[in-house]
């Protein structure tokens, strides 16, 4: 093993179990000790499990392009891009588990799922893309299997022509529930007709595109780590950037679009949530904007991609700017209290009717209509947690599994 | 059968004994209040917005016919009784907060800890504690229950455990000002049908789509105008 793997097993190692000490701490404790509250009932862990179900596109990606679009130079890439979905569709479900406030009775949702519930939809389809991508995976890295794994080949007789027949009939699938995992978690928010910051049509669609931006941009960093700016691998290089950046402009026009036509129309409702963003949460939206904006501009320069601490950099900061993207999903959707009413008798008046908080405490308010959320160390710690985990199976991944693809060095 | 409820804004005084009955009776824990009353365009309740023009409104669940809250419940701990309530079992939910999400009129509560340590914070003297003290099962679903298990969603039932007793909410029991009314809004003669026909009775958030059971009748006027 070697000294850089060994540091980053132990480093994450460490994260994790930071995170599950904390997640213990809550188990015992109640969610009290999150700084969510009546009026603002999700926070960090919802935002961190979109951002983690984002991530995980970059498997889709690289499988689609080159088994539907043909794009060979990527080829070496395809079993990073596996790992990396595997790794964070889990970390997905993983983020959303110490959210739940009574876990012990998640059972529930096999013994008597409610086939209504968005919330059903999305366990299943997470659940079955983590087993596609797994699947792919061990396909893509079967000809490579050493060790106890090559006994499961045993059989086959040709593993190159298997794998390569089974991962081609098997990408339309992954395509398939790839995007069904953006789609369905973007339902999850925009059915909610109670909350006018994520009722748009636009989301599902808004979902897709960042997800294709930033699950590229992690294989990217990934494959960047694992094979650097080599000339051979220019060429898959440019795609992925290029594919980053078009993605991410959809993104901006998907998003940008959909607060116009409410600014234009001027109803309160839709843009009291733009004026959160805008006023209360300003530098936070220049930077989601801006700093993956610069990220792809560097990285359509040929130049900036020749220089592996350049991409790493320039995908790191495109990550980061994503991440605030889905950390901004909650304050527009709960600062502002739903039941807001223009009292009778009144002109021109929206007033909110305030939330009990559900904590009690002698310098606390019982009753809120604003309700400033910022995650608290407790939810810190486990959503660092759960980042380390999905680190920590990369860089394990790389280490013992056929994950990078030596032989085309020769 | 459609149980629903009409309150009568020009009978509400304002004077927070529903929300207060509706807490001791329910057991509510420290911070969570099921029903709340508030004077609308008024930092200050009880402080007229603009003189002469306050009036008070009570809001708790509305029992939406199209209720958010049950359709995404993913395990059916929220759910629908046969009289058209919207019931939580506890013994069912999660704990997922998805149904506080999706309700628009945010009257869902959540038990953030032990229920007891939450009580503990009150202070009250000599252990004294309140609500009604038996497990309520409608159907085999545990709809009431005193000590509230940690990390479970709560709101109004309805005091759906009093029904079979013969006696109404005790938000309506309780209400010094007899504004509020409960009955059948299936049958065009009951008392809330005639109500609602009557004297103009609206929905909070119509226009949201949720179908509420709950009914307010306008303010003919406000206090202190002459």
């Amino acid at each position: 093993m070697k000294r850089s793997t060994r540091t980053g097993l132990a480093v994450t190692g460490f994260f994790m179990i930071a995170g599950l000490a904390a997640w213990g701490y809550q188990f015992r404790e109640g969610l009290v000790v999150t700084n969510m509250r009546n009026s603002y009932s999700w926070g960090l862990y919802v935002s961190g499990r979109a951002f983690f179900v984002g991530n995980a596109a970059g498997g889709l990606v690289l499988s689609s392009l080159i088994y539907l679009f043909g794009v060979k130079s990527l080829k070496p890439f395809a079993r990073l891009g596996a790992l990396t979905a595997f790794a964070n569709v889990t970390a997905a479900m993983f983020a959303i588990l110490p959210d739940i406030g009574y876990p012990l009775r998640l059972y529930h949702m096999i013994l008597n799922p409610q086939m209504m519930s968005p919330l059903i939809w999305d366990v299943a389809i997470l659940n079955l893309y983590a087993l596609l991508s797994l699947l792919y995976l061990f396909l893509l890295m079967l000809p490579d299997f050493k060790g106890p794994f090559k006994r499961l080949t045993r059989r086959i007789k040709d593993p190159e022509s298997f794998s390569e027949k089974w991962a081609k009939r098997l990408a339309p699938f992954t395509l398939v529930a790839a995007v069904g995992i953006h789609v369905i978690t973007a339902w999850v928010f925009s059915t909610q007709g109670a909350r006018d910051w994520w009722h748009s049509a636009a989301l599902a669609p808004d979902f897709i595109s960042v997800a294709v931006a930033s699950g590229t941009a992690l294989v990217y960093l990934v494959c960047m780590a694992a094979y650097g700016a080599r000339e051979r691998y220019q060429d898959a290089y440019r795609t992925m950037a290029v594919f980053m950046s078009v993605a991410f402009f959809i993104h901006l026009f998907l998003m940008y679009n959909d607060f116009f036509i409410h600014t234009w129309y001027g109803a309160d409702h839709a843009l009291e949530p733009l004026s959160v963003l805008f006023k209360e949460y300003g530098v936070a939206h220049a930077f989601e904007v801006a700093a993956p904006l610069a990220a792809v501009i560097l990285l359509l320069n040929s130049r900036v991609r020749r220089s592996a601490a350049g991409v790493i950099g320039c995908c790191f900061v495109f990550i980061l700017g994503v991440f605030m993207h889905r950390f901004l999903l909650m304050p527009g959707a709960f600062d502002r209290v739903p039941l807001t009413i223009t009292p009778l008798g009144l002109q021109d008046q929206q007033w909110s009717v305030p939330i009990a908080s559900g904590d009690y405490g002698p310098g606390l308010d019982t009753f809120v209509t604003l309700y400033h959320y910022f995650p608290s160390g407790v939810e810190i710690v486990i959503f660092l947690g759960v980042f380390a985990y999905m680190c920590f199976l990369l860089v394990l991944a790389m280490d013992r599994l056929p994950v990078v693809v030596r032989e085309v060095e020769s | 059968m459609r149980r629903g409820m009409v309150i009568d804004l020009e009978k509400c005084i304002g004077c927070r004994s529903c929300a207060v009955a509706c807490k001791q009776h329910n057991a509510q824990p420290a911070g969570n209040w099921w029903n709340r009353v508030v004077t609308p365009g008024s930092d200050s309740h009880l402080t007229a917005p603009v003189k002469g023009r306050e009036y008070f409104l009570p809001v708790s669940c509305q029992h939406c016919r199209n209720a958010p809250c049950e359709k995404v419940c993913p395990v059916g701990a929220t759910y629908r009784s046969d009289d058209g309530s919207v019931l939580v079992d506890f013994e069912r939910c999660i704990g997922c907060r998805y149904c506080m999400s999706a309700c628009p009129y945010g009257v869902r509560q959540f038990n953030w800890e032990d229920p007891q340590k939450a009580l503990d914070k009150y202070g009250y003297q000599n252990g004294y504690s309140y609500g009604y003290p038996k497990d309520y099962r409608l159907k085999g679903r545990l709809v009431y229950m005193k000590k509230r298990f940690k990390g479970v969603v709560e709101k109004c039932n309805f005091c759906v455990h009093y029904q079979e007793k013969g006696l109404d909410p005790a938000c309506v029991r309780s209400c010094p000002g007899k504004a509020r009314y409960v009955g059948d809004l299936d049958d065009p003669e009951s008392v809330v049908s005639t109500l609602i026909r009557d004297k103009n009775g609206f929905n909070l958030l119509g226009e949201k789509g949720t179908k509420p059971s709950v009914f307010y009748l306008p303010p003919r006027r406000k206090e202190g105008v002459e």
